[in-house]
């Protein structure tokens, strides 16, 4: 394969051909290091590049290969890490500028998986700082470019915006990121790429820098739901490290994508999410759903009866942890934190014990209703945000023939399923006028993740959405 | 509920030993007020209990 062609294969197809001897590791890394000197300048999508231990990793991996011993699944396979799971003796900033120089001790939970697995980490990518907005923006390391406009500098989505914007312009074959109120699946949406915020538990957080401990999901970002499937089975599981991890097994993933959707049950959430999007949005989800029930699923158009508690209970319950995790920090190094981010983290100081317990009462009755709807239904499906991806430091968008602001409505249709744990997607499903990508959620039963990807992976049989390069980059 | 004013925002502020010039507690207020009118519309919550309880095991 050739170097272009290399940074456009799959996770799947990159670790079936390493294992085959077909491509060498070091090739697939080399390969994508050099497209992140050629390009990162302006993408800003990487903190840290750790090319030379890559390639390190890369050569053992090639060693392995040509010894015939066995192989993970992810051998060889350049990845990245957004730069708040911890990494021995790389930085891990959180995207701030308070954590500059900060070298962990120990890698995270996923990290160490993943290097079992044989994925080579090419280095750490940005980030909203300390994972706290939708946007993406950085002032302390520059906010990555979205790929998508090569002309204008429009936000990649956040807070995982360097994990975004690295797979969709090709400078890994898949990224981690993390999501509190939406934050893998809103620059999945926006970059055009598919994320995955597993259900609460099944993925560690240990050795993850926390935004809000009972909101933070961590989880894979990829091209496809097969990657995602992967990468996922890579990192899921108990972990004595994090109380909170459930000891249920875990599947594999990718035995469950057989691109058979017949006689799946679809609920569509209208109210509330499609009435409350773009036009353009609203009709890609819509075309998605229909390309879902050409493959066999039945649609049906369902609700959440009380979708009102959740921006109080997730602004409730972020606000007061993530308040409770800087708060001696804002004492002494406020001038360090970026101006939206100290904003965001001052507004937090003021939410009552009481409030923080409103809002996790108000969750447990979201929650209670989604479980209720996917009683009877397989997986919901609604847009991921409500409108593509807005220039850097717009603050108003036109929705539904409504100005509203950009913030609250980038999270509105993902906070929900961090509030209630749901398993939640975002695919690639059309482009706007402007082309800029849109994303259809799907979300899942509790540990159901298999059912989401199989849901996702059989859209991307169908469809070549998620198949399209950006033009920044494209070659 | 009751809006906050700049002089209740302070004396909270203070309380919890944060220095704010009157600038920035000006910048705060409305959307300290925003997040609280927030919490106090939502609606009587029954006995449901919170969704993070302590577990032994």
């Amino acid at each position: 394969m050739t170097a272009p062609a290399l940074v456009w294969t799959s996770a799947v197809e990159l670790a079936r051909a390493i294992a085959a001897r077909e491509v060498s590791p070091v090739e697939v890394v080399q390969a994508h290091l050099d497209r992140i000197a050629r390009l990162d300048g302006k993408l800003r999508a990487f903190i840290t590049v750790t090319g030379d231990a890559a390639l390190a990793a890369a050569k053992a991996a090639e060693a392995a290969v040509m010894a015939g011993g066995p192989l993970g699944a992810l051998h060889g396979v350049p990845i990245a890490l957004k730069d708040l799971v911890y990494t021995r003796g790389v930085p891990t900033t959180g995207g701030s500028k308070i954590l500059a120089g900060w070298m962990p001790e120990a890698d995270g939970a996923v990290a160490t998986r993943l290097a079992q697995a044989g994925a080579i980490s090419l280095g750490k990518l940005n980030m909203h700082e300390f994972a706290y907005g939708p946007e993406g923006v950085n002032p302390h390391h520059g906010t990555p470019w979205n790929p998508w406009d090569a002309g204008a500098h429009r936000i990649p989505g956040g807070s995982s915006s360097g994990s975004g914007v690295a797979v969709a312009a090709g400078l890994c074959a898949g990224a981690l990121g993390s999501d509190t109120g939406g934050s893998i699946r809103i620059p999945a949406s926006l970059c055009g790429i598919t994320g995955l915020k597993p259900t609460y538990g099944r993925v560690s957080r240990a050795g993850v820098l926390p935004l809000a401990w009972s909101l933070d999901h961590v989880g894979p970002m990829c091209r496809s739901a097969a990657d995602c499937a992967l990468v996922l089975r890579a990192i899921a599981g108990y972990d004595p490290r994090d109380p909170t991890t459930s000891v249920l097994p875990v599947p594999d993933y990718a035995a469950a994508l057989t691109g058979d959707v017949k006689g799946l049950r679809v609920g569509v959430l209208r109210a509330a999410f499609l009435e409350a999007s773009d036009s353009a949005v609203r009709g890609a989800v819509e075309a998605a759903v229909e390309v879902l029930e050409g493959l066999g699923a039945s649609a049906t158009e369902v609700a959440i009866p009380r979708i009102d508690l959740a921006a109080p209970a997730v602004a409730a319950v972020l606000s007061a942890e993530a308040y409770a995790y800087h708060e001696d920090r804002l004492r002494t190094r406020s001038a360090d934190y970026g101006a939206d981010v100290l904003e965001r983290l001052r507004v937090s100081a003021f939410v009552s014990a009481a409030d923080y317990l409103k809002g996790q009462r108000a969750r447990a009755l979201l929650r209670d209703d989604v479980d209720a709807l996917l009683a009877n239904l397989d997986v919901l499906v609604c847009a991921t945000t409500p409108l593509a991806a807005p220039a850097v430091g717009q603050q108003q968008a036109t929705i539904a023939g409504a100005m509203v602001p950009v913030r609250p409505n980038l999270l509105r249709f993902t906070r929900p399923f961090n509030a209630t744990g749901h398993p939640a997607a975002s695919v690639p499903c059309g482009f706007t006028a402007e082309g800029l990508p849109a994303g259809m959620q799907i979300i899942g039963r509790p540990f159901d993740e298999a059912t989401v990807l199989r849901v996702a992976d059989a859209y991307q049989r169908a469809t070549d959405w998620h198949a399209r390069r950006p033009p920044l980059g494209a070659d | 509920m009751e809006p906050l004013t700049i002089d209740m925002l302070r004396a909270l502020a203070t309380d919890r030993g944060l220095a704010l010039t009157d600038a920035e507690l000006a910048t705060l207020l409305p959307l300290v007020n925003a997040n609280r009118a927030l919490l106090a519309a939502v609606p009587p919550l029954g006995d449901v209990e919170p969704a993070a309880q302590y577990r032994i095991l």
